[in-house]
């Protein structure tokens, strides 16, 4: 039975173990300096400037890259970050129910580890689990996300992000002051279905002409005992999920410094504190739940970018990450009825990227990182590893009327030191990526882009030093991915802001995939699974001003995905679609801005998959479709504002689950007022 | 007169008992209210399923003549809802099979059509919520043992737990009964190292004897450590040990004629019993080869002789076999055939493979649900 135990502590260590670290992509403020014109246009109205709403979708990139603003995510009512990103075309979120829930993001189906999540520029480790929960990530500071996928030609980033298949960007608000007061306060407060409420305090404030800071702060809590329908053959009953209450401090604080002679200086601390329960799987017959979960992380970055002339430019990131984790669990198989294990990780890492560009077509950059991470854990046999990481990434873009070619190489070379058993071999390896765009018509916004990247993955410390079930002889999981694109952008009629469409068809392939293999009565990881993965993802957008101020935003994307397994011609499984991978997955959204009311619509439909690897009709887990509508008004008088928003989420009531056994909320409601003086 | 009346009464009813029990009138078979007509002779597959995914089940096949042949969840077919999470042990007691599920803690008893006659579940006493893991039946009780180091005495008629035995174990699996006494595995124990805070699991040697009139601990046996699976055949009990410190699993027996004395037999990862022989495979994975390679070696000891048979008791297995992940054996009492399920873990299903007593192989078959754990059989 062990066996048993240990998968669901594996899965549960993947459950409750991650770490963050914070900072961008691509920051607001690079975005702002864009060359996407069309989509950055700014328009003049009743001595306000107003930025026009973006294309969520940048067509001239070599590589699919999907942005959703602040505006798209309060408008659509978007619930949290794992709501949002499950909008990306691409993604595949899985999502264990509940705001507690664990919520990772795998795109394209090469799985959660291959994501790199950066947070205002700086990448969001996690060494013990690998994969990163971004339910954790509050959307109330949030500016801007950004999906990536293969190499971005954002030059001036972190080899780290140079080394990643795809890369979610998070960017928080950057201060911005539209009248001469100096300082600008924001109070929001949050309520809705099953106990939620959420209290949050902004403070943007202006000192002297060069730095501006900015304080948030929020606090969550919700009861998250939902009521859900439980189908057992012909009993049908009308269960709550237990365990599920959640309490959450997230507080940010921001220094931005214009330096003077052109440096530009940011500096970052975060903490985030969270207690909740996991509910677990429901297991029929057995409600007992008692599994919960502390999380602290807390840290520090600095990130200091200056253009020296017009050909050279550095950024330097410096970032140390502390996180903490507690697990406990009630019950009679343990001694003492009680289980607990602490985790804690660091992480110490720098990183400095210079840009030359030699002639006015060429730019060049090189970037290098160095980490160190150290784990310390209670769980069995645990030889609290630390492992060294440097990364260098040397990228080259060539840049012409009709051609843009972009291509990388990284280095990577990792070692890690042990205080008990052995130690596993270095990694050293190199890594391409080339991507090309091309823009056949002059004077039209239609490009052809094509994009090869390789990639591998580390090994996580669970992976290699998991009681008995890890191996210390793993070597890196490798893939590789291929894109190949059409994009449009452009207007019909002058009321139309942009319509934007981009058809991307891509191939990856993953070999020497880290999976649990069985043996008769252990179960060991090892570098054995291949995964091929197909798909088309389209994506379409527009937006049209209207006369009497109406602006209408509508958004869609499609995926068709097909990934199998091919790992061995001789298993039943052989060409079987990976558990969880729909063939045909979407969303829709509509957006309506009045000056009397704003609407925003959405839907999110994912089609039949399977939650276990055969492919048979037992294994098939329902499609849903999950509707959301919010209805929203601005109120100004006397120099404030203030705004009220209702939220109907889950229209239909859908029952579904996204993880089977995880069964997700039906209808509920938010109501949020918010309040900026 | 009343007195009469009441012994011409009685009179009849033990008359009328005695007619019920005669041969003509009894149905050989308790299916009432099955929804499915079984043939006379019929195999119960227990698959034990995959954790969190509720997906146990029962399996029916006919190893005689006639039909139905093979039924895929026949507990779902006769009861309308699933068996649960992570299906541990069944036995077969009188007319009856019962079923004790670990993940969703509880024990259900069934007629001999697989219908649902009483249930119990654990999760409401704090004692119990360890789990439940292997039962054994005797004089009209069920004892079960559970993880927590409790062992509970459950009225095989209505399923109510009648009394807890708590012994000085931790997580405790397998039960077999030999004469009055239940002997009890004492497996392992989670805990934490005081001084370092590390979790660690201990290992246990103990097995504990009860006595079944007292229902208390009579006895602890120093076995080798982390024993597990324990059957009874021949007044004998055999237990194997997980014992990962040493080249594979080891086999034990203890023998209560001779005082309960311990001895070790060999290596052996999985065990079944029939007619005086011990069926056994020794199942060992080489980790140096990509992807890991597990070999399984069969043999078998008399257990009247005490003579340890190093060849393979199969004669003309499928070569696949030679390399599966065996995950239970089991020999009908009926005819001797000999069953050795195989798993495929959660990728799907579990496969069957059927010999006759000589080893001579008959047939392969689905099990019909993942993990194949365990077998009952009628005929």
């Amino acid at each position: 039975m062990r066996g048993h135990k240990e998968i669901k502590l594996l899965r549960g260590l993947y459950v409750r173990c991650f770490f963050t670290g914070v900072a961008t992509l691509l920051s607001l403020h690079g975005q702002a300096a864009d060359t996407d014109t069309i989509t950055g246009k700014v328009h003049q109205m009743n001595e306000v400037t107003v930025t026009s709403r973006r294309a969520p979708n940048r067509v001239s990139a070599a590589v699919p890259v999907q942005t959703l603003s602040i505006e798209d995510l309060t408008q659509l009512g978007v619930q949290n970050m794992a709501d949002a990103v499950r909008r990306f075309a691409g993604t595949n979120v899985r999502d264990y129910g509940g705001i507690g829930g664990l919520k990772t993001v795998s795109v394209r189906n090469m799985g959660a580890a291959h994501t790199a999540v950066s947070y205002d520029g700086a990448p969001v480790s996690n060494c013990q689990a690998g994969q990163i929960d971004i339910g954790r990530f509050s959307l109330d500071n949030v500016g801007m996300l950004s999906l990536a996928v293969g190499q971005t030609d954002d030059m001036l980033q972190c080899a780290r992000l140079y080394a990643s298949a795809a890369v979610l960007g998070i960017t928080t608000e950057r201060p911005s002051f539209s009248s001469d007061k100096p300082a600008q306060f924001r109070i929001k407060m949050t309520g809705g279905s099953f106990g939620y409420v959420s209290p949050s305090l902004r403070w943007w404030q202006k000192i002297g002409s060069r730095v501006t800071t900015s304080l948030d702060g929020t606090f969550l809590r919700a009861d998250g005992n939902y009521p859900f329908t439980l189908v057992n053959g012909k009993n049908v009953t009308r269960e709550r999920r237990n365990n599920s209450a959640i309490d959450s401090w997230h507080g940010e604080a921001n220094m931005y410094y214009d330096m003077p002679g052109g440096g530009d200086l940011q500096v970052k601390g975060y903490y985030f504190y969270s207690k909740r329960g996991l509910p677990g799987a429901i297991v029929l017959y057995n409600p007992v739940s008692t599994e919960q979960l502390w999380d602290k992380n807390a840290f520090v970055q600095a990130k200091y970018h200056k253009a020296f002339s017009e050909k050279w430019e550095l950024q330097a990131q410096a970032k140390y990450n502390y996180g903490w984790n507690k697990d406990t669990e009630e019950g009679p198989q343990f001694a003492g009825n009680h289980y607990e294990a602490v985790h804690k990780q660091n992480e110490y890492y720098a990183s400095a990227t210079g840009l030359f560009r030699p002639v006015s077509n060429l730019t060049v950059a090189l970037a290098q990182d160095g980490a160190v991470n150290t784990l310390e854990s209670t769980m069995v046999g645990c030889p609290n590893p630390t492992r060294y990481t440097s990364l260098t990434a040397l990228s080259a873009r060539w840049r012409q009327s009709v051609l843009n070619i972009f291509g990388s190489v990284v280095g990577t070379y990792i070692t890690e030191r042990v205080e008990s058993g052995d130690r596993p071999h270095d990694i050293k390896r190199v890594t391409p990526s080339l991507s090309v765009s091309v823009n056949p018509v002059s004077g039209e916004m239609f490009y052809v882009r094509a994009m090869y990247k390789s990639t591998f993955r580390v090994p996580t410390f669970n992976d290699l030093y998991y009681d008995r079930l890890g191996s210390r002889v793993l070597r890196p999981e490798k893939a590789n991915e291929f894109d190949l694109g059409l994009t449009w952008s452009g207007t019909f009629f002058p009321a139309m802001d942009y319509f934007s469409v981009t058809l991307d068809a891509y191939y990856n392939d993953v070999t020497d995939k880290i999976v649990a293999f069985p043996t008769t009565y252990a179960w060991r990881m090892i570098n054995y699974g291949k995964v091929h993965v197909t798909g088309l993802d389209v994506t379409l957008s527009t937006a049209i001003s209207l006369p009497k101020d109406i602006k209408l935003v509508v958004n869609g994307a499609y995926t068709w995905q097909r990934a199998i397994d091919v790992t061995d011609t001789d298993s039943p499984n052989y060409k079987a679609q990976l558990p969880y991978t729909p063939e045909h997955s979407g969303n829709a959204s509509a957006i309506v801005e009045t000056p009397w009311v704003n609407v925003g619509y959405s839907v999110v439909a994912v089609g039949m998959r399977y939650y276990m690897s055969e492919n048979i009709k037992a294994n098939e887990i329902d499609g849903y479709a999950e509707q959301t509508l919010s209805l929203s008004r601005d109120f100004r008088f006397n120099g404030c504002d203030l705004t009220v928003r209702g939220e109907l989420i889950n229209l239909a009531d859908a029952q579904y689950d996204v993880i089977k056994f995880y069964p997700m909320p039906g209808r509920s409601w938010r109501l949020t007022g918010t309040f900026k003086f | 007169m009343r007195k009469l009346y009441f012994a011409m009464a009685a009179l009849v009813a033990f008359g009328s008992v005695f007619t019920s029990c005669s041969d003509d009138d009894e149905p050989k078979w308790n299916d009432d209210d099955s929804k499915v007509q079984l043939s006379e002779s019929r195999m119960y597959i227990l698959n034990e399923g995959t954790m969190n995914q509720n997906n146990a089940s029962i399996s029916f096949y006919n190893p005689g003549e006639g039909q139905p042949t093979f039924i895929t969840d026949v507990f779902f077919d006769q009861n309308g809802g699933r068996l649960g999470d992570v299906a541990q042990c069944m036995i077969k007691y009188g007319k009856n099979i019962y079923v004790a599920v670990y993940g969703s803690n509880y024990m259900v008893k069934l007629n001999t059509a697989c219908v649902e006659e009483e249930r119990t579940l654990f999760s409401s006493d704090p004692e119990l919520q360890g789990g439940v893991r292997y039962i054994a039946a005797k004089d009209n009780y069920i004892y079960a043992s559970f993880y927590g180091g409790i062992v509970a005495k459950i009225n095989a008629s209505t399923l109510k737990v009648e009394s807890k035995l708590k012994t000085a174990g931790a997580n405790l699996e397998g039960v077999a009964i030999e004469g009055n006494s239940l002997y009890v595995a004492n497996s392992y124990e989670r805990t934490t190292n005081p001084e370092t805070g590390s979790n660690v699991y201990n290992y246990l040697t103990d097995v504990f004897v009860i006595d079944l009139n007292t229902f208390s601990v009579k006895e602890t046996l120093v076995v080798e450590q982390n024993p597990n699976k324990l059957i009874e055949e021949d007044d004998k009990l055999f237990l194997i040990s997980n014992n990962y410190g040493r080249e594979s699993y080891v086999l034990q027996m203890i023998d209560p004629a001779a005082g309960n004395k311990v001895s070790e037999l060999g290596y052996a990862t999985n065990m079944a019993a029939g007619d005086d022989m011990l069926y056994l495979v020794d199942s060992r994975t080489d980790y140096s080869v990509r992807p890991f390679v597990t070999t399984n070696t069969f043999s078998s000891y008399d257990i009247k002789s005490g003579r340890l048979n190093s060849a393979s008791f199969l004669k003309d297995a499928p070569s696949e076999l030679a390399t599966a992940s065996v995950y239970m054996m089991a020999v009908s009492e009926y005819t001797g055939d000999i069953y050795i399920g195989v798993t495929n873990y959660s990728s799907s299903n579990g496969t069957m493979y059927r010999f006759k007593q000589d080893g001579s192989f008959v047939s392969k078959f689905d099990c019909g649900g993942q993990n194949p754990r365990d077998a009952v059989f009628f005929n």
